[in-house]
């Protein structure tokens, strides 16, 4: 062993450290650096940020009844609802107020989870700034109301399948309707798909 | 005259400098021009220092980012080509801090004075032929005195800021600093040998030859020579893996750790400003200053001062800090012996230089190695065992 | 160039005031480290007296030796000692008599010396004594012997330190 081989060896390492920067491709030793606000690495489906509220073909059809349970589950109370009312004073089943405090969302997904009426899903959109912390970053029903197109692009494969499953639900509905058509057709929102709430 | 465009590029600086002194000289008296003369040298070098040091500390985090696998910075300006006008904003505008128990005015004079003997030593560098803003005949000894200096701003600074860590910084800075100048003179005198004088200028001029590359690092005692004052210079700035002054881990940050803004940036400047000079001065002492084939002088001297920086740098990239103790004997149990070994294969190249004095050199030189490697094994104690009573 | 003349007169009395000032500040400063930091700033001073003399290769040695050795060593037995540098630290001696006694000596002894000596030397004496090359040949060839005695005495001392600092340590070789 010579003496100062040791030291030879190291410099030897970073040097091909240095040169292969340069050349070669991240898994060869290049550089594994995004440059973020040009490149963006792409963003798995499963990737879930806010929510936001899926409405069908028009911002009038929104799946939303407003019945509240994502507000009661969400475990920081970052959502604040209030059921729209008709000229008689009777609720129209239609959130008038729909706020999520995006400060506040922890990101867990909790609302997604519980909602039977498959209206409010996590988002992928991360890039979310405010020049204050207590009105900037909460998110009114005009800004969180999203297209159902919108949904399919960024996470397809669920948004295909809760599709499937509302017009299966909405064809049952339709043929039980057909046998019995005594009780009127609720309204405009889709029947309960998912599960029963408590 | 057959002076080649050659001849005007390596001249450029020269001949900018006498034209400006000739135009001033026809109508102002003589003793302004001389002033004018010292300002422009003193203008230049104010310059350059404050410049090379931003641009090295770019350098210094493009080619470590290159080492980790990352970009350096790249977001100011065109590869981030701003990015030190940006620092120096930035620091231009940050609070200065001074503790409540510093000595004020030691305090405040401290990252003042070291500045000035990093830019007095590149009064004596010899940028490019004619290139030298003083032709001192005592240049390299002025360059050792001067740098010698620079342990007592590194005192003041660490005494005045009544800190712990400034002050436990400041005494291991004077500790390495006296331990590795010693090994620095000594590799520097077979340079002095062999050009038998002390002037920077002269030194480069005795190593010229066919294609100019009589370089002194092409003989035994250049390359050992060479080395040594390297690692000498690595320490003597403080530079990783010698940065124990500063050692981040340890002590905060040094000797500067009560330090901020601008002053801390004066502390910075000084220690990448040295960092140039001293890579200057290896560069003209061993590799043959701005000799070189073909390039015009300045070209090759800032070719190979760069070179040598980059290698400092590429030491930072890749070497773990130094143990206090080991530091201690790498200087007096190592190098010390080494340069005095290499003193006397001086003399004997002086003597016989031709390819027996190549082979006695290198016999020399690997026993010598051979002995110093011995002596200097650390004791490592038998590992004891301990039988299981039976 | 007279106006260089001038100017260069001026600016060597200048200095000479600031080492004077620095020289006072040396004895009278409360604090040891500002002593310790005024002694540097004379003998840089000093050194920038001796480059206005021609004298290069003096004024090198100074910095090198007294400002980047002596007064290093100085200041590290101060950071040593803290409690040297503090705030209450008297700096006036009890012995002053005696102290002036050694003082009127010493200065008579440097006054005759001063006036003893042929200060008329001609600028080639002065150039051929002040080069190193000079100084080497000096050190090498008349003045070897001294100059052996004088190594022989450090390596003496050095060996002595050695020897002190040895007794201190602990037996065992870790």
């Amino acid at each position: 062993m010579i003496f100062g081989m040791g030291v030879f060896k190291g410099m030897m390492v970073t040097l091909k450290n240095f040169l292969t920067s340069y050349v070669c491709k991240p898994d060869n030793g290049g550089i594994f650096t995004v440059q973020y606000p040009e490149e963006r690495e792409k963003v798995i489906e499963n990737f879930r940020n806010f929510p936001f509220l899926v409405y069908d073909e028009t911002p009038e059809k929104i799946r939303c009844v407003a019945c509240g349970i994502c507000e009661r589950e969400c475990p920081p109370k970052c959502i604040h609802i209030e059921m729209a009312l008709d000229a008689a004073g009777k609720p129209t089943r239609k959130p008038a107020v729909f706020d999520v405090d995006y400060g506040l969302c922890m990101n867990c997904g909790m609302c997604e989870d519980v909602c039977p009426f498959d209206s409010i899903f996590m988002d992928h959109a991360f890039e979310v700034t405010a020049p204050e912390q207590s009105e900037g970053l909460v998110r009114h029903k005009e800004r969180l109301m999203k297209s159902n197109e919108y949904f399919q692009k960024v996470r397809p494969t669920l948004a295909s399948a809760i599709d499937q499953k509302r017009k299966a639900s909405e064809d049952k509905k339709k043929a039980a309707a057909a046998q019995a058509p005594a009780p009127p057709p609720p309204s405009a929102g889709g029947p309960p798909a998912k599960q029963e709430p408590k | 005259m057959i002076r080649s465009w050659e001849f005007y590029v390596d001249m450029i600086f020269v001949t900018a400098k006498a034209w400006i002194l000739s135009l001033l000289g026809r109508f102002l008296p003589d003793w302004i021009v001389v002033l004018a003369s010292i300002t422009i040298s003193g203008v230049v070098i104010l310059c350059l220092g404050p410049v090379i040091m931003m641009y090295l500390t770019l350098l210094e985090r493009k080619v470590i980012g290159r080492i980790q696998n990352r970009y350096g910075p790249n977001r100011v300006g065109k590869w981030g080509l701003l990015q030190p006008i940006a620092d120096g904003i930035k620091m231009f505008t940050k609070e200065d801090i001074v503790p409540a128990n510093a000595d004020k005015i030691v305090h405040l004079l401290a990252p003042i004075v070291i500045v000035v003997p990093a830019l007095m030593i590149f009064l004596v560098v010899p940028f490019g032929e004619r290139m030298t803003a003083v032709n001192l005949n005592i240049g390299l000894l002025f360059f050792i005195a001067v740098s010698s200096v620079t342990i007592l701003p590194i005192f003041m600074g660490s005494w005045a800021s009544r800190n712990k860590y400034s002050l436990l910084g400041g005494m291991r800075t004077a500790a390495q600093m006296i331990s590795y100048e010693i090994p620095m003179t000594l590799a520097v005198v077979p340079a002095i040998m062999m050009s038998q004088s002390l002037s920077t200028n002269t030194i480069v001029l005795a190593q010229t030859g066919d294609f100019d590359l009589h370089w002194f690092i092409f003989t035994p005692w250049g390359i050992v020579g060479f080395i040594i004052f390297f690692l000498c210079a690595t320490a003597e700035c403080n530079r990783p893996p010698f940065d124990l002054p500063e050692a981040e881990s340890e002590l905060v940050a040094g000797f500067h750790t009560e330090y901020s803004g601008m002053k801390f940036a004066l502390f910075y400047m000084a220690e990448y400003m040295n960092a140039f000079t001293l890579c200057g001065i290896a560069a003209t002492l061993f590799l043959g200053g701005w000799q070189g084939p073909f390039l015009p002088s300045w070209l090759w001297f800032f070719g190979k001062t760069f070179l040598l920086i980059c290698v400092m740098i590429w030491f930072r990239g890749t070497f773990p800090r130094f143990r206090v103790d080991h530091l201690m004997g790498f200087a007096w149990k190592f190098l010390l012996p080494l340069t005095l070994i290499n003193i006397l294969l001086t003399a004997l190249w002086q003597f016989t230089s031709n390819l027996t004095a190549w082979l006695w050199s290198i016999l020399i030189l690997g026993i010598s190695l051979w002995i110093l490697v011995k002596l200097n094994r650390t004791f490592v104690p038998e590992k004891r065992h301990y039988p299981l009573e039976s | 160039m007279p106006i260089l003349e001038i100017a260069a007169k001026f600016g060597t009395y200048a200095v000479m005031a600031v080492i004077l000032i620095f020289a006072l500040g040396v004895v009278t400063f409360r604090n040891l480290f500002h002593c310790a930091l005024c002694l540097a700033a004379a003998l840089i001073g000093t050194a920038v007296i001796y480059v206005v003399l021609q004298a290069e290769y003096l004024a090198a040695i100074q910095i090198l030796l007294y400002v980047g050795a002596v007064v290093t060593l100085i200041i590290f037995a101060i950071m040593l000692t803290e409690h040297l540098a503090g705030k209450t630290a008297r700096q006036n001696n009890s012995q002053s008599l005696l102290a002036i006694v050694g003082l009127l000596g010493f200065v008579t002894l440097l006054a005759t010396l001063i006036l003893k000596t042929p200060w008329p030397v001609t600028p080639t004496a002065l150039q051929a004594k002040n080069s190193v090359m000079g100084l080497g040949k000096a050190l090498m060839g008349t003045y070897v012997f001294p100059f052996e005695v004088i190594s022989i005495i450090l390596i003496a001392a050095l060996i002595g330190t050695v020897v002190i600092a040895k007794k201190d340590a602990p037996e065992e070789p870790l």
